[in-house]
């Protein structure tokens, strides 16, 4: 439960507000008709979906961000490929320097960021890794 | 008097169980050993000598009176790591979670005396809940006189902090105020207020591990100073670091002869280097090749905070057997420009090394200071100044190589002749000016550019013009900034001769409470 105060043309307001599970809000507004498909489809889907989805998110997702400000020159990866940490993804030219900007871990490349021969500013997303 | 032996070994049998092996098992179970165990591991063997392990608390508010903790929660006393004394204390987490009252505190504090006044290191395990509540502000004043002596010792004695279990709350700053801080994987945590708190007062969710996990405070906040995988491995860190460490800051490092020649060369310092200068290459291969290392094997390399701000190097290895401090530019992270982070790291290390006798050495191979918006509000100017500072105050003897890049500001405080250097080397592939040829160029021949009939043409040919003309290392031998301008492959016998001629450095100091530093 949480507590916020919202203030409205002045007038402070208490309010609490309370985070329900994501399938209960889902299957609240269908009301009672629904209720008994509801629990069949839970069953089903939750051993399968999780599974499959949350390793993989939490293990291999991770974003490359610009590190400073600089021209992608090169990807040297591209969509779909596997990468190993350290694996050089792209050459940054900043600084007057080609620097290499590596994977932090193990993945998959799922997309690009951006194009070869754009500039980016630091924290622009240059490759993304699922 | 038979009696009264048996009678001290059950006494002391009692003491040296701690929490008991049901407690004991758990600590086993998650991969931790006891306080003895560790200490055991961290020094020579048999050299242990505990002390106060009699000692009680004498809190008898909120069930106090009832509890019963074997050696206060904390272990204490001194040994030897390779020979040389340490003074050590571990906090006992089988002891009523290791939390910290006034006696606990007093173990501490007595131990940290010790160190102080025989001029030793002193080696702190924490491993604790926290505060001991029950105990309320006597509790707290055990924190206050802790984090007053680090300071007192602060620059006497070399401080080495472990993290080995939770350290929260007012415990953190504790390792803060020391020199060094260890941290053990997946058992290690450091927060000043824990998840549960977090998620009280901003609704955040956030794990032990995520918070204060010791990934995070190598990579991220910078509070680790070196992290290994498992507890064993951490207590070898421990006495390696101690070989390159004096034991005092009258004491010199000890000397460490491995067998590498002073006047052994490299040509693989010369193939190293790219024959662009945009090019990257890893410095930590230079220092390898440069410095000390066994018959056949690369120069022994401690590297400190070796995953936060990378872009900038810094370590401890050793020339002729002599300890020496490194700070290098990474131009493999970042194109090793100086930044917020590596002035911090920098800094932070070349205080250290002046404090202890051991003398710098700076290779130089930086783009410069890193520009943006957020290095300009984060205060780059705040934290830049650090280094100047550091390096300006330091009085061991300081020597500089530059390899490659040193341009504007950042060549004055890359250890600058006119910061205060010794002895300054060049290789041939230095590049000394203001400013980089481009931006130069720009500048000096903004007329000329503009006004010839084909600009682009015209800038490139002024910045080769540029280039040739001053991104050398000679303008700066012509004027003696730079000592003299050597073949890569010779540094090491540059260096160790230069170091040698260096031993007897001695620096006036003017009269001054101290410094202030910008932090």
């Amino acid at each position: 439960m949480k507590r916020y105060r919202i203030s409205v043309n002045g007038q402070s307001y208490d309010v609490q507000v309370e985070e329900v599970g994501g399938a209960a809000a889902a299957s609240a507004p269908h009301a009672a008709a629904s209720q008994a498909a509801a629990p069949q489809a839970a069953p089903s889907s939750s051993p399968n979906a999780p599974a499959a989805t949350a390793p993989l998110a939490s293990a291999g997702s991770a974003q490359v961000k610009a590190p400073m400000p600089g021209t992608v020159m090169a990807f040297r990866v591209a969509v779909g490929q596997a990468v190993r940490k350290g694996e050089v993804l792209l050459i940054l030219e900043a600084m007057k320097m080609e620097n290499e900007i590596v994977s932090p871990q193990d993945g998959t490349v799922a997309s690009l960021g951006v194009a070869e021969g754009a500039s980016v500013n630091t924290g622009d997303l240059l490759v993304s890794l699922s | 008097m038979d009696e009264k032996l048996k009678k001290l070994e059950a006494h002391r049998a009692r003491m040296l169980a701690g929490g008991g092996p049901k407690r004991v098992a758990a600590q086993h179970e998650r991969g931790k050993g006891t306080a003895r165990e560790r200490i055991d591991a961290l020094l020579d063997p048999h050299s242990f000598q505990e002390t106060d392990v009699f000692v009680e608390h004498r809190s008898v508010e909120l069930g106090m009176d009832e509890v019963e903790a074997p050696g206060e929660g904390v272990v204490t006393g001194f040994g030897t790591v390779e020979g040389r004394t340490v003074c050590v204390f571990a906090q006992d987490f089988t002891v009523i979670g290791g939390s910290l009252g006034e006696m606990h505190a007093a173990k501490i504090t007595k131990a940290m005396d010790n160190a102080i006044r025989m001029g030793v290191p002193l080696i702190g395990i924490n491993d604790s809940g926290g505060a001991r509540i029950q105990e309320g502000i006597d509790a707290l004043r055990g924190y206050g006189d802790i984090f007053f002596r680090n300071v007192k010792a602060s620059g006497v004695i070399p401080q080495i902090s472990v993290i080995m279990g939770p350290c929260a709350g007012g415990a953190v700053y504790s390792p803060a105020l020391t020199d060094f801080t260890f941290m053990t994987d997946k058992i290690a945590n450091m927060f000043i207020t824990g998840p549960q708190v977090i998620k009280a007062v901003t609704g955040e969710d956030v794990t032990g591990e995520a918070l204060g996990g010791a990934t995070v405070h190598s990579a991220t906040s910078g509070v680790s100073s070196f992290m290994y995988p498992d507890e064993a491995s951490t207590l070898a860190g421990i006495r390696r670091l101690l070989s390159f460490l004096p034991q005092n800051n009258i004491e010199d490092a000890p000397l460490r002869d491995v067998g590498d020649s002073p006047s052994r060369s490299d040509q693989g310092l010369v193939t190293l280097m790219p024959d662009k200068p945009n090019k990257p290459y890893d410095v930590r291969d230079v220092i390898t090749k440069i410095f000390d290392g066994a018959p056949g094997e690369a120069g022994d390399f401690m590297e400190v905070q070796s995953m936060y701000a990378m872009n900038i190097v810094v370590g401890f290895a050793r020339l002729e057997g002599r300890s020496v401090g490194i700070i290098a530019n990474q131009p493999k992270v970042m194109a090793g420009v100086l930044d917020i982070n590596a002035s911090d790291k920098a800094a932070h290390f070349i205080r250290f090394c002046d404090s202890f006798n051991i003398p710098i050495v700076t290779l130089t191979d930086t783009s410069g200071y890193l520009p943006g918006v957020g290095q300009e509000h984060g205060g780059v100017i705040r934290h830049g100044a650090k280094l100047l500072y550091a390096y300006s105050e330091a009085t061991v003897p300081k020597l500089t190589v530059i390899t490659r890049k040193a341009y504007g500001g950042a060549y004055i405080a890359m250890c600058s002749r006119h910061l205060g250097a010794d002895m300054v080397y060049a290789w041939p592939t230095a590049e000394i000016a203001v400013m980089g040829p481009e931006g130069a160029a720009n500048i000096i021949f903004k007329k000329e550019i503009e006004e010839a009939a084909d600009p682009a043409a015209a800038r490139a040919a002024k910045i080769e013009e540029y280039k040739e003309a001053f991104a050398n290392p000679y303008k700066a031998a012509r004027r003696g900034y730079v000592d003299d301008v050597i073949d890569p492959a010779e540094t090491r016998p540059r260096l160790a001769a230069a170091l040698r001629m260096l031993a007897g450095k001695r620096e006036a100091q003017s009269p001054r409470k101290h410094g202030n530093m910008p932090v």
